[in-house]
């Protein structure tokens, strides 16, 4: 039986982290995915541009008490992929699948 | 972070994240505490005002609602904007106390427009509702009974007289608002007490 292929861009452990924690909020703050997935900053930034590019996320860039504030939130179509990937993964760990 | 992922660490992984977000990330504590002491002091001075015969006492109720409303905003602002996330729970928990107020400012204005004035057992019933719920939501002990609590004195509140329900909303807003937000801040601070 043919599995379904993993969505490359969210097969990858900061992106899919990034995705997890969007799955559970609304919109979260820069500063709360940098301490949730403890990546570096550039790290986050360049993963969160690639989901942003793919239309997995949006980010707002606004400013804070006068500093620089980017606020991230899952798309519709993010969200689909995201049950998407989560449904091949079953696939793969299922009883039938393993 | 850039290795590749088998199917189960995959799992695991969005499980860990998605537990991570899934709490409130807002402080609540404040809102029971100030609500539980303006609408007490309001229903204490009505109470012994119209003792008095002095039936000016219910101007009490709009002086803390103004007083009360002011302080929710503007704590809710100065909050909202240190919040580095906004979780569904604050929006569900929001939109559920912002349902109550309506409800109960329509049925404040309604009864008494219309000259019958409002039960204050069912006030008492109400307010059981959204605490009820935020004690559920935030798997909070001390609210769950606090909401149990202003449905158990609101019922009893419909055989009493007045004096008797002013003294029954005076103690479910103790038991129900004020004690479970004390411990709430005190939870919120680190410090766990429930």
């Amino acid at each position: 039986m043919a599995f379904a292929p993993l969505d490359p861009l969210l097969h990858n452990q900061l992106r899919l982290a990034i995705a997890s924690l969007l799955v559970g909020v609304e919109s979260a703050d820069f500063n709360f995915l940098l301490e949730k997935t403890g990546a570096t900053r550039g790290n986050l930034s360049v993963q969160i541009t690639k989901l942003k590019e793919a239309g997995y996320i949006t980010v707002k860039k606004t400013f804070k008490d006068n500093y620089p504030n980017t606020r991230c939130a899952l798309s519709a179509k993010g969200l689909k992929a995201f049950e998407r990937y989560v449904q091949a993964l079953k696939e793969y760990l299922g009883p039938d699948g393993g | 972070m850039e290795r590749e992922l088998t199917p189960s660490e995959s799992l695991k992984l969005i499980e860990t994240m998605i537990g991570q977000a899934k709490q409130s990330f807002q402080r609540n504590s404040f809102y029971f505490m100030l609500w539980g002491v303006l609408l007490i002091a309001a229903m204490a001075v009505n109470y012994l005002m119209a003792a008095n015969g002095d039936p000016r006492g219910s101007y009490a109720w709009g002086v803390v609602g103004i007083i009360g409303g002011i302080a929710s905003v503007v704590h809710g602002a100065r909050e909202g904007k240190k919040q580095l996330v906004s979780s569904f729970m604050d929006r569900v928990m929001l939109w559920l106390w912002m349902g109550f107020v309506a409800t109960l400012l329509i049925s404040l204005f309604g009864g008494a427009t219309a000259g019958h004035g409002v039960p204050v057992g069912s006030i008492i019933v109400l307010t059981g509702l959204p605490t009820f719920v935020t004690g559920q939501l935030l798997r909070f002990r001390p609210l769950i009974f606090g909401g149990i609590l202003f449905w158990v004195l609101g019922a009893v509140a419909f055989f009493v007289d007045v004096q008797a329900t002013a003294l029954l909303y005076i103690i479910a807003m103790v038991f129900g608002y004020l004690v479970p937000g004390y411990l709430l801040k005190r939870q919120e601070d680190g410090l766990r007490t429930a």
